[in-house]
This record gives structure tokens, C-alpha cells and sequence, in this order.
């Protein structure tokens, strides 16, 4: 019993970031502090340089103490952790006015870290289901228009306007139509797909559900990649629920909506991120790109109309049209509207996510929420989008969050990933790697991207290897130009992104000079 | 029950013969032998008729009737 | 002549009429709506440069060398997967896009070997081509980068061999395999660069599903996958345009040569019956024509227990004449006959029936057609009015359900099979009606809807079982019955009998009622519902009767007279529609017209000579029974092994050992030479010059690649034999016969060789009515009026298992053998099918002890032969199957005298035996004892 009498409510996540530093046997600790508990394992905060983070539950609002190691726990409930006492060098005070948190605006990740991620009540209590109950009593033509209204794009990377691929699959007649959500979350250092899944997986399928309504598709499919295990054994566990309380099925909510959800299990290759290699892994085929014409939308799975969204688009869904179009529109710079939920990785002093508007500039990521370097050091570069985005310098840390500004920089925005490296970084070998996880990952099917990923990397060893240098400068260009031209999809394309970029701001790594580099 | 010691005629008409049993006999000879005229050589046509005489002979009855509509054979 | 190259679209033509105009280099062409830019342009003359595309696959967009401008898209789209809007401007040559062509080329160069000049392929490379296209001058990339230079040559297939280290990835193989064939058994291994074509589960060629069509070699654009006969003979220098001699389906082929040398056989895309596809006989198994078995000199003996005494062609026509004037003077007219073949042309076929009718004065002419499709022309002629399929093979792509009974494509006829599964994959619904699991049942990306799995000889009770279910469950097309059909009353009346009911027959048939209803409906209530049928259909003691059942149950439901139904015989060989066509049946002249018919006798004897007879002669079986009583003495048998592939063969060779004369004209020293006097060496399809009359009436040229190896044409022969009879027969050339054929042959009227050559191929009806031939029949009216309803009564087989024969047998084909396996057991074909296995149900060998693998012997009540098991479910529990591709399996000792009522046809399907353990399969080595 608690002072207050009462059973003492703690939240140690079950996010698998949190579990991969001890959160298990934090709980575990927690459970068997010798004090009646109830342990919630909800999803992640976010700031995974506190995780373990334990919350306890207080009449004034939940208190946080982390990163807290499992042989901690006995002090901290010895210093009156589960009654919420500051009285520990762990303690983060409320978990509301970590200013970390606190500036962020939180819409996609509203109830992550927040909820039971399996609680159907929880979900309900903290505005689960008003985006679909909204939607439901909308026509789809209507949904469809507020998903426009609201200017949300394909948070996948290619930031394709998601109204306009919904209305092209609510316009094709068909009778069978899919929505499949792309949780093929491959780009290094990008783990926000994960994190919704594992920490609010009823967003996720609410979105879907919203899809399925808008565009008229009664099946749909998670593609999960196999290397997120908690994620996988979330979402089934979750629409499992979501079937038992009538949000999945016949009749959803009573409606005459029908909508059967089914998760699959991709087998490791980062090109299935790709959408038609997804939809061909998806029918059960080698995941291999697949030449557009015809687009999903109208040809996709199983040659049906189909909508493919990233995990994080089609979570925003339901916040849309539960608060309206404009509350998602208002937010945001240019044609990039609503937020992005920014993962922040590599060598960085504070990682984890950053929900926010469009428009904050990368420095302010990288210096105010990141905390510059792990290390210490100086930061050197950042890689923003994944491993096909564009490293950039400390020079670009002006450059606002948004999709046409990265564009204009030769970088792009992506999944919203962002990678930092310390001055120790070789960034030819960077340049490198590029080719190399080009080559690795490729699907072979085009020849520049096959072909030419293998013979990229050769080039570069030549290149930093002093070998006719100037004459394979020329040879890597034209083979960037001729990858970035002629490559099937934005595997090969964007390949040379990264090359060129640490080529342009990073000559002397490859033994050049600026202008040889260009 | 018809053996291999049946001769090929007589085994040959039955068969037809089975196929036309749900018909009116008279009609039922009247295409046995139409089909018989159109279709076998005129030796085994012979055999036939001379085998249609005969008790014994193991023929259907449309077949006997069959080849009493039957002219008889020419050349050969 | 030189090579012929058929011009690549790049992409597959898209249906409709040309509506989209597009501007392409200035040139503006108009083309169907979904055209890609790439088949634009090449219809524009404009080539644009492709590895991966070739116009018989689906765009796939993996090279990246297609890659043109077009205005207002950003970036290079590539041509071949970029379908036509109105008004699209492309540019397919400009600096850039020379540039990125370049850089293709280099990558791919970077990666190939650079053997050009002792390559196979060398002049036939698209790769080389394509090379020289753009311009490559340098591989700035050298040649010591990674690479897949040393990767092994899969040599396991017996025709072509599979060349790793030059294989570019395009998947043109794979979506081969895929697309045309539907076999599914090619894929792309690994990832990225590792990407590599594997067969199967990745192990050789031969080990996995590959049927070896050849269709991957064909579609391959480099040396990758290359005949074995172009690496070993270099590349042809000349085609010669034919067709081919095993299947009734008659694929149009190139013949490619080096001097009378054929170096390979390759499909042709403009072929009507094949479209450039092919399989593994056709492709690859025309050795046999150049095998040294062949018997090139005529041979003659006095006796068949005497040495053959090899002549001159003087002395063996002569001998010939001489013998069968003898025996008509002591035995009369009718003591001799004559048997054409349906692997010989129409030409052919037509002059072996003329000199029997003409010359030898009788009616004694039969076709080897008796044993196989008699039954067709019966029952089609009485409800149809023709003794023909009603469709062509295209029209299968416009059916909507499709029910193969007592067929099995993918072995038999592989070519049109593929054709039934691209439509299956379609969406197309398949019904199945055959005792076994035949491969069309469950095969990749393929399933029927409904098998219905019958016992062998209750094929009249099902059909009977399925019309009474149209007409009682009102699925009846009462409009198309009411204006197109007769006898419509009286029939209904009859299947609407209780004892036809789906329940009441489910005890014969063993077909579960529910899903005969099931089945029929789904045929019945289908836009477009077609028929395709095989001897499963024809070999039966009922075989006639099930062919009017069958046009019964199109007519009820209205599925005749248009593209995507119909009732389609698949024809065994090349040419039993044309051996029939051109009057082999004892009772019929030329044209399926009856020898009573005076007219008709009056057109032949008139520019004959000769007055014929009026009376049907003898048929096959026939001739044998009066053999054995003495009234027939002599025989003229054309191109067919009746002792090994009629029906109870001590019948047969009793019957062949009686006769006074039995004169053999063949490829090949046969079982039934054995039993000859005269041999007479025969001609292969490559020396021939005719036609060939395929399943779907298509009257196809056979043009001779080289002159006859044996010195004469095989009509000439005959017209030598006649005239050593003396009967004046004479032609210069094949050419005269058909103009001979068509004037005496109304359906044949417009045919003529000049005819073919100029338009390909026709499909008989050809004449001033249809002078370009006539795909789909019965369209405004019946052939004989109105389509005629007949009461089709089931009359179960005599032939029944009991105590002492327990099982059933049942007999077919193979994929890789053809027919008495003369031709393909002197082919590489041997390494897919060495011997004729027995199959049978695990539960049949079970209670007899029987392993796969151990040899058993096969027993019925005529005869005994010994074979090897292989146990395999797709067999019911009762029913056993085999070939009778093999002389040494003797698979026709045990088969019956059975046969249809109507037309003698040999009830080959249903035979009642009883297998027994002889010698079991070596036991495999025992693993050593633990002590």
C-alpha cells in the first residue's frame, strides 16, 4: 500500500528501444519492489537516451525518473519513486514539462508513451476511434476532400499529396480494392513506423479503417519487416482487439463498412520499402520493382486499386478528421503542411523523436533538441532521409524542414530521418557506402542501379586511391547522372544523392578539391 | 455377355443395337440398318443378314430387324 | 532464300482500333489505346534501342537503354513501358539520351565477356547489336572489377545449354517461362548484383519444372541460353518456312540451316496455330529425320521369315503392281486395301485414297484416324454437319469457362495448353472431367474450379448427367435452341428422364452430384463456354455417342457460333483433321462425302476415269477380322505402326500374318515390318512438300528443307504403284494435288499452294463463300441447317473389372514422347521419359506389395506385358495408366477389341486388368547396422 492507500499506477515502456537497454527487468524490478503495483508497459516517450524511463502516476500527473537500470529501482522506491518524490538524482520531475517533450507538437504521436498501447479503453479515453466515427458519418467523397484539405503527404519520403492517391483509387472502378500500409521501415536511422506501432498500433489501424472508407477497399495489409518482432506481435495482438470490439470486420462501428485487416511479414530486403516491390512481396513474388505505369493506385496489389501509405501517413488520419483538415493544415511552411515526426540518430548527445511542424531548421533539430555529438565532438555532417539522403554540413543548418527547401539543396527530407556524424567521419568512405548499400540492397532489376552500384564503389576506391582521378571523377559523374537518369525507382536514383553531396560539401576526403568534386 | 469368340458382325450390330433400346423398335431398325448401310463393307453386311436367319445366332432383335431392311450386298 | 527475321514490336500489340495519335521524331502514327511509345515508334519504322522488351512478353522496363524525351515529362521515361496518350511529343534521339544509352551499354559490357568472335551467338546478339547501336567505344569501367565471368555453364538439358557468365539479367527467360509457356520455372536468384536466373529451386535445368520448350531460348538476347546444335554447327544462314509434324496443334516453324542442314527449328511469331511458341518436340526433337536407323532403300522379301533384300525402286514398285494385281486376280477387287496416315500430307493422303478407289478398284481405305478421331467425324457430322472442331485457337482467349474432357494439353498438345493457361490466368474458370489429376488441375498460378474425377467409360453418363441439369434447372438457351436447332422436343424429353439426374448417376460415374450440378452451372451460365476434348473423349466404346452428347450440351446453352465456344477436338497427330478431310474413310470421298452419293462419284470418276464404288469398304478393324477369314490378302499401309499402336496386338499380327502382301511405307523399320514383304522408305517433314491440316481446320504449307534422302516423294510412289497397276497417275508436282483437291472439294475450293504462300495459312471451309478461309464455323446456320439434338443413351462398356482383372487401365501420352515413339525415341527426348511407366494409386500398390520403382506385370484377359510402377496419387484408387510410347512395353497386348458402336474406334481407355509384383526395384544400399 502506497501512503495514500492506494495501488501505485508506474509506466516502464515496452518499446523494444526500452527493452534493448533493460526495460523488461526495470518492470520486473518494479513489480517486485515488495510494494502492490500496477506495472503499464506503454509505448516510448521518445527520448531514448532516458529510456528506461519510468513514470509513476500522481494525483499531479505523471512524474519521471531515467534512464533508470533495473538496480536502481530499489533506491528509487526506497526514495518514494512510487509516490511520485523528487527526492532522487533520476528524477525528471512531470513527464509533461521535460522541455524536450514539451515543445514538440505531438499529433501523429499524441497517445504514444502515453497509452497501454493495448487497451481498447485507453485508446477510446484519450480520443481513439473520433477520427473514423467522423469519417464514417462523412461520405467517402468527403474524407477523401479533407484528407486533401489537409495537406498531408506521403510521409514514406516521396511526400506524394495522399488525397490525390486516395481520390485516383476511390475513382477506379473496381470491386475489390486494397489498402496496404508500407511499415518497411529500412532507412537507417529511422524508427518512427516502429515506435507508432509498438506504442499506439490502434492509430494505425483507425487510419487504415479511415482509408478503407475513403477509397472503398474492404482488405488491407501491414507490411511489416521481420527485423521489428514487438511490432509484429503488437499490431496482431491489436487488431485482434480492434476485431473483438467492432472496429475491424463486418459492420464496423455498425456501419456498413467491412474492412479486414491482416498483417504479413516481409523477409529483409530494404527494397521492399519500395511500394510495387512491396505489393510484389505482398502477392507472395521475389520483391523486385515493379516499372510505373501502371501506378497502384489503379494497378496495385493483385492488380487491384490500391492505396499504399507509410505507417506515419496513414496514423496521421485519424487526428485529421477527427480535428479537421485546417487544425493539420495550419501547421506547417509551404507545400509541407502538418508535422513530421523527425527521428534523430547516429552520434547524437539526445536521440529519439521529434514531433513537430514543418519549418524548424535543421540546426535547431540537431543543436536543441539533439544535443550535438554523443561524442563531444564537433558535429561534421548530417545525413538527413535515410541512407539515400544527401549529407549535408553544419553550413546548411539553416535549411528549413521542408520538402521543396531540402529539394532545392539537392537533399531531401525523406522519412524524416536524421543521422549526425562527428568530424571523425571519412566521408569518402561515406560516399562508399552509399554504393556499397546500393549494390547490397538493389533489386537488380534496372542495370544502372545493378550494375552500377558495384561499379560506383570500384570507382570511388580509384578515386581515393589516387588512380587517373581526374578521369574517374568523370566516370563517377557521369554514372551518378546516368543512376539518378535512368534507374527504375528511387533506389538507383537517389543513390547518388549521397555521393555527390559528400563529393560537393566534403572534397578532400576523396583527395580532390572543390571544384574537381563538383 | 459378348466374348471375343463372338464374331466382329454380330458383337458390332449389338452395340448399335444397345444404343437404340429406348426408341421405338420399328424407328430403331429403321436407323440400325440406315447406319449399317452407310457405314459397314458389304461382306460383313452379308454375314450379317445371313446371321440374322439363323437361331441362335446371339443378335439383338433390333439387329435381326434391322437386317431384314437391309439389301442385299452387291459387290464386295 | 536468307535468314528470316521477324520484325520486334519491342511490346505486345494492344486490342481495338487505332484512336491515339502520337508524334514520335516528327513522325506522327496512330495507334490502339495503350500502345506503349516503343511499339509506336517501331511501327513508325523508328527502332528505338531495347534488351529487355521483345513483343512477345509483357513491358518490364529493366534495361533502361528505351529511354526517350517526351514533352512535359520530367526525366526519361523508358519507351517500353510508357504507354501513348493523344498528343504525346517524343524524341527518341538527343544528346542526353545518347549519353545514358552509353552508360547502359558500358555497365553492362563492364560485366560480359569479351569473346564476340567465338561466341555461339556471334551475329545473332542483341547485345552485340545493341552495343553497336549506341555507340560504345570504351568500358571506362576496365574489366578487373567484379564480375560474373566465371560462373558455371549448366549443361543438364539435352538441347540447350545455359551460360551463366553471359547472362545480363533482362528476365526475358523468366517471363518466358512465366507469360507464354505457364510453366513458372524460372526465377531471379539473389539481389542486386548477385541477381541470376535459376531454375527451379535453384538447381539445374533438368531438375526443375522446365517442360524445355525452348521458350526461354528463344526469348534470350544474348548467348546465354543457346541451342546446343548452333554452338556445335554455328549460325544458320538460310530459313525455310514449315510446319511442324508431331502434335495436331501444327505450329508454323524456321527451319534454319547451313546448307541442307538443319541447325535448329524456331517457332514463328506470324504462325497462326503456335504465334512463335513452341515445345519440346517441335523445338527440338527433328533429329530423328537425320537419325541412321532411317531406312533409305526399298527392301523386299518374299517371305516375312526371310532376309529383306534391299532394291531399286523399279523392282520394288513393280514387285508391288505385280503382287497386288496377282492377288485381286485370285482373291477379287476386294482383297486389298490401303491404310494413309495421319503424320503424311494432305497430298499424301489423298494419293494413297485414289489409288485405292481408283486404282485398286474398291473402297478399302482407312486412316490410322480410325483409332483415334473416328468418332469426331461421326458425331459432329450428325449434329453439326461437319466432321470438324468449330474454333479456332484464338477464339479460347474470348472464353469465359473452359471444360477440357478426356484431354490433357499440357503433355499432348503443350503449345495450345499454354494458350488455355494464359486465358486460365486470365481469370477464365476451368472444369475438368478426366479419372486423373492431370497438371491442368493444380499447376502454378492455375486451379479448375471443378474436377471431375469420373471412372474411365461413364463419360455419357456425366455429359448426360450435366444437359439434364441445363434443362431442368432452366439453363437452356430457348432462343438459340427455338431458331438454330431441331429434334430440340423429343430430346429434352429424353434427358429430362430421372435416370440422367446427377444422383442418379453418381454411382457410375463417381462423380459427387453437388459438383456435376456445381460444374454445370458454372459452364452453363457462363458469357462464353467452350469444349476442348481428346481421345479421353473418342477412345470408348460410347466414343460417338459422348461426342453428341457434347454438341448437344453446346448447342442447349447456346455456345456455338462465336468467338470463345464451341466444341474443339484435339487432334492427336499433325494431320488426322487432313487425313480425314481428304476421303481416307471407307465410306467418304473427299470432303466427308458418302461413296453412295452419285453425284459426288460422278466429280472423281469423271476426272478419274474410273468408276468407283458405291458401297463402303472396309475399315481398319475390319480388315483385320477378314484377314484372319481369308476374304482379305493384302495391305498398303502409309506411315503408321498398327501392330504397335492398334488395339490387341495378337490380333494385329494374327491378322498381318495371314495376309499374302503386306507392303510398309515408313521412315523407319517398324513392329509392323516385321510382318512386310515390301519396304518402302519413306520421307520426314523436313523433305516433304505439302500441307498439314491442323485441330482447328488450318491447312498449314510443309515446305521441303531439303530433296527426299530415299529419291522419291512419298505420292510419288503411289501414283508409280497405280501405274504399275496400271492406272495412269501422274503429277508433277504436290501443288497439282491440291488444285486437284480443290476442284473436286467445295470446301477446299480456294486452296491452293500459291494461296498459302501468299496469306500463311487458311482454315477450311475456303472458297468463293470464304475466300479467306473460316476461323469459327456454324456462325449464321449449322453446316447442315439446323444443329440436330440426339439422343445420346449411355450403354455402359462391356468391358468391366471383376475378381480376376480388379483395376482399370487407361492410356495416354507423354509430354516429351509422341505417339509409338518412332520419331522421338531417336531424339534427346529419351532423357525425359526412357521407358513407359505403369501408374497407379499408393492404396493400388499397397495391397499388392508394390514399391515404385518395382517391375510389375499387367495383365488382361488378351494379353501380358511387363512394365516399371511409379506410384503417384493424381491416378483414382482402381484406375491405372500407361503409355505406348515404347515397342518394349507393348502396352496394346493387354488392350481389347473393344470399340465404339458407330465407328469401330478402339476403346483403348478402358481395359480391365490386374497388376502383379515381378521384380522389385533394387533395394536402396541399407544403412549399416549400429552394433
Amino acid at each position: 500500500m502506497t501512503a495514500s492507500g492506494q495501488v501505485a499506477t508506474v509506466y516502464v515502456p515496452r518499446d523494444s528501444a526500452a527493452r534493448s537497454v533493460g526495460a523488461d527487468e526495470v518492470a520486473d524490478a518494479v513489480a517486485a519492489a515488495g510494494r502492490p503495483v500496477r506495472v503499464v508497459r506503454n509505448g516510448s516517450r521518445g527520448m531514448l537516451w532516458l529510456e528506461p524511463l519510468v513514470e509513476v502516476e500522481t494525483p499531479a500527473g505523471r512524474i519521471a525518473y531515467g534512464p533508470v537500470a533495473p538496480e536502481d529501482v530499489e533506491g528509487l522506491v526506497a526514495a518514494g519513486m512510487l509516490d511520485g518524490a523528487a527526492d532522487h538524482p533520476l528524477c525528471l520531475g512531470p513527464t509533461e514539462d521535460i522541455d524536450w517533450l514539451r515543445d514538440q507538437t505531438r499529433v501523429t504521436f499524441t497517445r504514444v508513451g502515453v497509452v497501454d498501447p493495448l487497451s481498447a479503453g485507453d485508446y477510446v479515453a484519450h480520443g481513439g476511434l473520433s477520427g473514423l466515427r467522423r469519417a464514417l458519418s462523412l461520405s467517402p467523397e468527403q474524407v477523401v476532400a479533407e484528407v486533401t484539405e489537409s495537406g498531408l503527404r506521403g510521409r514514406g519520403g516521396a511526400g506524394f499529396p495522399a488525397g490525390i492517391k486516395w481520390k485516383t483509387v476511390l475513382e477506379a472502378g473496381a470491386e475489390l480494392k486494397f489498402v496496404c500500409c508500407n511499415a518497411d521501415e529500412g532507412d537507417s536511422g529511422t524508427f518512427a513506423d516502429r515506435m507508432l506501432m509498438e506504442g499506439d498500433p490502434f492509430t494505425l489501424i483507425e487510419g487504415m479503417t479511415i482509408a478503407a472508407w475513403a477509397v472503398g477497399a474492404s482488405e488491407g495489409y501491414i507490411y511489416v519487416r521481420s527485423e521489428y518482432p514487438d511490432a509484429i506481435a503488437t499490431l496482431r495482438a491489436a487488431i485482434g482487439t480492434a476485431y473483438d470490439q467492432g472496429w475491424l470486420g463486418k459492420r464496423v462501428l455498425d456501419s456498413e463498412l467491412s474492412f479486414d485487416l491482416f498483417v504479413r511479414v516481409g523477409g529483409g530486403a530494404y527494397i521492399c520499402g519500395e511500394e510495387t516491390s512491396m505489393l510484389e512481396s505482398l502477392e507472395g513474388k521475389r520483391g523486385m520493382v515493379r516499372a510505373k505505369p501502371p501506378i497502384p493506385a489503379l494497378e496495385g496489389l493483385f492488380g487491384k486499386p490500391t492505396v499504399v501509405n507509410n505507417v506515419l501517413t496513414l496514423g496521421s488520419v485519424p487526428m485529421i478528421l477527427a480535428d479537421g483538415p485546417a487544425a493539420y493544415a495550419d501547421l506547417g511552411v509551404g507545400r509541407s503542411r502538418g508535422t513530421q515526426v523527425f527521428q534523430l540518430g547516429g552520434n547524437i548527445a539526445r536521440g529519439g523523436i521529434v514531433e513537430t511542424a514543418f519549418g524548424i531548421t535543421l540546426g535547431d533539430l540537431v543543436e536543441r533538441y539533439g544535443g550535438g555529438t554523443r561524442s563531444g565532438r564537433p558535429v561534421r555532417a548530417v545525413q538527413v532521409g535515410g541512407p539515400l539522403g544527401a549529407y549535408l554540413p553544419t553550413s546548411r543548418f539553416d535549411l528549413p524542414m521542408d520538402y521543396e527547401a531540402f529539394a532545392a539543396a539537392d537533399a531531401m527530407v525523406g522519412h524524416g530521418g536524421v543521422v549526425v556524424f562527428d568530424d571523425t567521419v571519412d566521408m569518402a568512405g561515406q560516399a562508399r557506402f552509399a554504393m556499397e548499400f546500393c549494390a547490397a540492397e538493389s533489386c537488380g532489376k534496372c542495370t544502372p542501379c545493378r550494375v552500377g552500384a558495384v561499379r560506383g564503389v570500384e570507382v570511388i576506391d580509384r578515386i581515393v586511391a589516387g588512380v587517373d582521378r581526374k578521369k574517374n571523377l568523370k566516370v563517377l559523374g557521369d554514372l551518378c547522372d546516368l543512376m539518378t537518369e535512368g534507374s527504375l525507382c528511387a533506389m538507383g536514383g537517389l543513390t547518388p544523392m549521397p555521393v555527390k553531396s559528400a563529393l560537393a560539401h566534403f572534397p578532400d576526403d576523396f583527395g580532390t578539391t572543390t571544384e574537381e568534386g563538383r | 455377355m459378348t466374348t471375343t469368340h463372338t464374331p466382329p458382325h454380330i458383337r458390332l450390330a449389338n452395340e448399335i443395337s444397345a444404343q437404340f433400346q429406348q426408341r421405338d423398335p420399328a424407328a430403331a431398325a429403321q436407323e440400325i440398318a440406315q447406319h449399317i448401310r452407310a457405314f459397314w463393307d458389304p461382306r460383313m453386311r452379308a454375314k450379317l443378314i445371313a446371321d440374322a436367319g439363323a437361331p441362335g445366332s446371339g443378335l439383338d432383335p433390333l439387329a435381326v430387324a434391322a437386317a431384314a431392311l437391309l439389301p442385299p450386298a452387291t459387290g464386295g | 532464300m536468307s535468314l528470316i527475321k521477324e520484325q520486334d514490336y519491342g511490346t505486345p500489340a494492344r486490342p481495338g482500333e487505332a484512336t491515339v495519335s502520337v508524334e514520335i521524331d516528327g513522325k506522327t502514327v496512330l495507334v490502339p489505346e495503350g500502345t506503349s511509345v516503343m511499339r509506336a515508334a517501331s511501327e513508325a519504322g523508328i527502332d528505338i534501342p531495347k534488351l529487355c522488351a521483345t513483343d512477345s512478353l509483357e513491358p518490364f522496363g529493366s534495361c533502361r537503354l528505351c529511354l526517350v524525351d517526351i514533352d512535359g515529362r520530367k526525366g526519361s521515361p523508358a519507351s517500353c513501358t510508357t504507354p501513348v496518350t493523344p498528343g504525346m511529343k517524343v524524341r527518341t534521339q538527343t544528346p542526353k539520351l545518347a549519353e545514358l544509352r552509353r552508360g547502359v551499354m558500358e555497365l553492362y559490357i563492364s560485366d560480359h565477356p569479351l569473346d564476340c568472335l567465338t561466341c555461339p551467338t556471334n551475329g545473332d546478339c542483341e547485345l552485340q547489336d545493341m552495343a553497336g547501336v549506341v555507340g560504345l567505344r570504351e568500358v571506362r569501367y576496365g574489366f578487373d572489377g567484379e564480375n560474373h565471368l566465371d560462373l558455371p555453364t549448366d549443361s543438364s538439358n539435352p538441347y540447350f545449354d545455359y551460360d551463366a557468365s553471359k547472362c545480363i539479367a533482362c528476365s526475358r527467360c523468366v517471363r518466358a517461362c512465366d507469360e507464354v509457356q505457364g510453366t513458372f520455372a524460372l526465377t531471379l536468384e539473389g539481389r542486386g548484383f548477385a541477381t541470376k536466373i535459376a531454375a527451379g529451386a535453384g538447381g539445374s535445368f533438368m531438375e526443375s519444372d522446365c517442360v524445355s520448350c525452348g521458350a526461354c531460348v528463344q526469348a534470350c538476347p544474348t548467348a546465354t541460353l543457346q541451342e546446343r546444335s548452333v554452338v556445335e554447327l554455328g549460325m544458320p544462314t538460310r530459313s525455310v518456312l514449315t510446319t511442324c509434324a508431331y502434335c495436331g496443334v501444327g505450329c508454323s516453324f524456321k527451319a534454319e540451316l547451313r546448307g541442307d542442314e538443319v541447325v535448329r527449328m524456331v517457332p514463328y511469331k506470324d504462325g497462326k496455330a503456335n504465334e512463335g511458341h513452341s515445345c519440346v518436340k517441335g523445338r527440338f526433337a527433328f533429329g530423328y529425320a537425320s537419325h541412321p536407323d532411317r531406312q533409305l532403300k526399298p527392301m523386299v522379301r518374299e517371305r516375312i521369315t526371310d532376309p529383306w533384300r534391299e532394291v531399286e525402286w523399279a523392282e520394288a514398285i513393280e514387285h508391288v503392281g505385280r503382287r497386288m494385281l496377282e492377288i485381286q486376280a485370285h482373291h477379287g477387287a476386294g482383297a486389298i486395301g490401303g491404310i494413309t496416315s495421319s503424320r503424311c500430307t494432305n497430298e499424301e493422303v489423298y494419293a494413297v485414297q485414289k489409288m485405292v478407289r481408283a486404282a485398286f478398284g474398291n473402297n478399302n481405305v482407312d486412316t490410322c484416324a480410325r483409332v483415334c478421331h473416328s468418332p469426331t467425324g461421326y458425331g459432329l457430322k450428325q449434329t453439326y454437319g461437319t466432321s470438324a472442331g468449330t474454333q479456332d485457337f484464338k477464339s479460347v482467349e474470348k472464353a469465359d469457362v473452359i471444360l477440357v474432357i478426356g484431354a490433357n494439353p499440357t503433355d499432348a498438345h503443350p503449345v495450345f495448353a499454354s494458350r488455355i493457361k494464359r486465358r486460365l490466368r486470365q481469370g477464365a474458370k476451368l472444369i475438368v472431367a478426366d479419372p486423373r489429376r492431370i497438371d491442368l488441375v493444380r499447376s502454378p498460378h492455375i486451379e479448375a474450379q471443378h474436377h471431375l474425377r469420373l471412372m474411365p467409360g461413364t463419360n455419357v453418363a456425366l455429359i448426360n448427367a450435366m444437359a439434364h441439369v441445363v434443362v431442368t434447372e432452366g439453363l437452356v438457351d430457348r432462343e438459340f435452341v427455338a431458331e438454330r436447332c431441331e429434334d430440340f422436343e423429343e430430346w429434352e424429353r429424353f434427358i429430362s428422364g430421372p435416370e440422367h439426374s446427377p444422383e442418379a448417376v453418381e454411382e457410375i460415374t463417381g462423380v459427387p452430384a453437388a459438383e456435376v450440378r456445381a460444374a454445370t452451372r458454372l459452364y452453363a451460365s457462363a458469357s462464353n463456354a467452350t469444349i476442348m476434348y481428346g481421345l479421353g473423349v473418342t477412345e470408348h466404346s460410347q466414343g460417338s455417342t459422348m461426342v453428341m452428347g457434347m454438341a448437344n450440351l453446346a448447342m442447349a446453352t447456346g455456345n456455338i457460333g462465336r468467338e470463345g465456344v464451341g466444341v474443339n477436338p484435339l487432334r492427336g497427330q499433325n494431320n488426322v483433321q487432313g487425313s480425314c478431310d481428304m476421303g481416307s474413310f471407307p465410306h467418304e470421298l473427299p470432303g466427308y462425302r458418302h461413296v453412295s452419293d452419285d453425284a459426288v462419284r460422278g466429280v472423281f470418276e469423271t476426272l478419274w476415269g474410273r468408276t468407283l464404288q458405291s458401297e463402303p469398304g472396309l475399315r481398319i478393324p475390319n480388315m483385320f477380322d477378314a484377314a484372319i477369314d481369308g476374304s482379305f490378302r493384302a495391305l498398303f499401309v502409309q506411315g503408321e505402326d498398327i501392330v504397335q499402336s492398334d488395339p490387341n496386338t495378337k490380333h494385329v499380327t494374327a491378322a498381318l500374318s495371314a495376309l499374302d502382301l503386306v507392303v510398309v511405307q515408313d521412315l523407319f523399320l517398324n513392329e509392323t515390318s516385321k510382318y512386310a514383304h515390301v519396304f518402302l522408305p519413306g520421307t520426314s517433314f523436313l523433305e516433304k512438300d505439302g500441307t498439314f491440316t491442323n485441330a482447328e481446320r488450318r491447312i498449314n504449307r510443309v515446305r521441303p528443307v531439303m530433296a527426299p534422302k530415299t529419291g522419291k516423294h512419298e505420292w510419288q510412289i503411289v501414283c508409280e504403284i497405280a501405274q504399275a497397276m496400271g492406272y495412269p497417275m501422274k503429277y508433277d508436282n504436290a501443288a497439282q494435288i491440291m488444285d486437284e483437291i480443290a476442284i473436286t472439294t467445295p470446301t477446299f475450293a480456294g486452296v491452293s499452294f500459291a494461296k498459302l504462300d501468299q496469306v500463311g495459312s487458311v482454315q477450311w471451309p475456303c472458297n468463293d463463300k470464304a475466300p479467306e478461309g473460316t476461323p469459327i464455323m456454324h456462325i449464321d446456320g449449322f453446316v447442315r441447317g439446323r444443329g440436330r439434338f440426339v439422343d445420346t443413351v449411355y450403354v455402359p462398356t462391356q468391358e468391366r473389372s471383376t475378381r480376376k482383372f480388379p483395376l482399370i487401365l487407361t492410356t495416354g501420352r507423354i509430354l516429351s514422347q509422341y505417339n509409338v515413339g518412332a520419331q522421338t525415341r531417336r531424339t534427346g527426348n529419351t532423357a525425359w521419359h526412357p521407358e513407359d511407366l505403369l501408374e497407379m494409386h499408393p492404396h493400388d500398390a499397397e495391397v499388392r506389395g508394390v514399391r515404385d520403382g518395382d517391375t510389375v506385370s499387367l495383365t488382361s484377359r488378351v494379353g501380358e506385358t511387363s512394365l516399371r510402377v511409379k506410384i503417384d496419387d493424381r491416378m483414382p484408387v482402381g484406375v491405372v495408366y500407361t503409355t505406348f510410347h515404347h515397342p518394349v512395353t507393348g502396352a496394346n497386348v493387354v488392350t481389347t477389341e473393344h470399340s465404339d458402336w458407330a465407328t469401330n474406334c478402339p476403346e483403348y481407355k478402358v481395359t480391365a486388368v490386374e497388376v502383379a509384383l515381378r521384380n522389385p526395384a533394387p533395394a536402396p544400399a541399407a544403412p549399416a547396422m549400429a552394433e
